[in-house]
């Protein structure tokens, strides 16, 4: 049943792994996996089916006819604004977790904010990334915190930190951003979360149009199927850029998301 | 402050039931009532949708507790599985409003099995009309029987659709067994009274 893929040639050196950013690409544990499937699943309760990024405003417009013309559009919201943009802020994230620097943090968080358009882009990313850390800040205890606050929420803890940092309104909290925090301290490494990450906006925004557009399932299965390419690649190309790379550069999905703010049908927030 | 910290009253039902109708009955009668009142609407839809919304309001209510959630062509999502957004909302009415006392969450049209999420809505509004068919309380759906209160609206209209209200009376009664119903005609405010003193005495005296 084992397919080549993955056999592992070489089992790797105990202790190895002791930094998890320059681990290998296997998933390390059962754990990391689950959160990995927990947090790209649409089952995740941050209001991740409001956001279109635009894509309603090109429904709106007609500007999307079939199966072919959605796929090349997400093909092109994954090289121009997941890839270039948000992959590089939650590996940034995810780095800056993993360094235990809040400073970091919040400056790809600034940079995130700074390079995103739109304001419905800022809202829907934020509003989401706001709700994963409330909501991982309650559901989630960390081994040994039970009974011991006081002790457990100091600054050393870069995600109760940064939740800290969201609740006081020092940081816009972006969704990638949050994404890239509560993703290092779950074990997924930076490229896994990268990877995630990209996977669960392509299936929103199918999703979305799905919702929108009459499009079939199996089309929808399809045209994911098709984006995977092009998913790994954008992640590949990005999870090591420098947070100074970070930038956007789409701009007909943005005049798309600025005009969906005053548009004559809106089902969704952005 | 947050959406905790606040009463939160649940209305769903299907499309064209009367949800908007009881919102903009219940929120005068509340504020006559002192009590400071937010509004949430999902799916309005249309910008002019919203304008108009907010303009219903415009004499009771400060704009910046009137608001919109779009739900992405999802509406139970929004009230179930996935209420983050209207928390969202409901989170900025108590940061602006730390004062405030109900909040009326006003769900998209739905079906009969639309609930609301208990962490969203301390009370929970089912409104159905009886233009829709003598029949919906039978169907024994989740909202109907479900909710905390049953609202049977447009009872004007049940001579000229053939819809029998004793029928509607006593099916109701079986499928909630001792949780309340009401009947409602909002258009003239009929039963309105009814609802009030239910959402006061189970939601803000609570």
């Amino acid at each position: 049943m084992t397919t080549d893929r993955n056999v592992d040639p070489e089992p790797p050196e105990p202790n190895a792994d002791s930094d998890r950013t320059l681990d290998s690409d296997r998933i390390s544990d059962a754990s990391a996996f689950l959160s990995a499937l927990r947090l790209s699943d649409s089952f995740l309760p941050v209001g991740g089916y409001t956001a279109s990024y635009g894509l309603e405003q090109y429904i709106n417009e007609d500007r999307i006819e079939d199966g072919d013309d959605l796929r090349e559009l997400i093909a092109a919201y994954l090289r121009r604004v997941v890839g270039p943009c948000e992959t590089v802020a939650l590996a940034n994230a995810h780095a800056a977790s993993a360094a235990g620097d809040l400073e970091a943090l919040l400056a790809v968080d600034e940079r995130l904010h700074a390079v995103t358009m739109p304001r419905e882009f800022r809202e829907s990313s934020t509003k989401a990334g706001a709700k994963l850390c409330e909501l991982l800040a309650e559901t989630d205890t960390k081994d040994g915190a039970e009974g011991s606050d006081e002790t457990e929420s100091d600054g050393s803890d870069l995600e109760s930190a940064f939740a800290d940092a969201v609740a006081a309104d020092e940081t816009p909290c972006h969704y990638p951003v949050a994404f890239g925090v509560v993703a290092q301290a779950r074990g997924l490494s930076r490229r896994e979360a990268c990877l995630a990450h990209a996977h669960s906006f392509v299936t929103g925004l199918l999703g979305a149009a799905q919702r929108l557009g009459r499009f079939g399932h199996t089309e929808i299965q399809s045209a994911l199927a098709a984006l995977e390419p092009a998913i790994t690649a954008v992640c590949e190309r990005h999870v090591d850029d420098e947070p100074d790379a970070m930038v956007s550069f789409a701009p007909l999905a943005e005049i798309m998301g600025m005009r969906h703010e005053r548009a004559g049908r809106r089902l969704f927030m952005s | 402050m947050g959406y905790r910290d606040v009463a939160k009253v649940g209305l769903g039902g299907p499309v064209g039931s009367g949800k908007t109708a009881l919102v903009k009955r219940l929120v005068p009668e509340l504020v006559e009532r002192d009590y400071e009142v937010g509004v949430i609407a999902n799916d309005i839809m249309t910008q002019e949708d919203a304008d108009v919304f907010r303009e219903s309001f415009a004499e009771l209510l400060p704009e910046d507790l009137v608001e919109g959630v779009e739900t992405g062509a999802c509406p139970h999502t929004g009230i179930r599985e996935d209420p983050s957004m209207n928390l969202a909302a409901v989170d900025e009415f108590t940061e602006r409003h730390p004062e405030l006392d109900v909040v009326l969450i006003e769900s998209g049209g739905d079906n009969l099995a639309a609930t609301f999420n208990p962490e969203l809505a301390d009370y929970f509004l089912f409104v159905i009309s009886v233009a829709e068919g003598e029949d919906i309380p039978r169907k024994r759906g989740p909202g109907v029987t479900q909710a905390d209160l049953l609202v049977v609206n447009k009872t004007d209209l049940a001579p000229h659709v053939d819809a029998d209200l004793d029928v509607i009376e006593a099916d109701a009664g079986e499928v909630r067994g001792d949780d309340p119903f009401v009947f409602t005609n909002c258009k003239d405010a009929e039963g309105v009274d009814a609802v009030l003193e239910h959402v006061e005495r189970e939601v803000l005296f609570a």
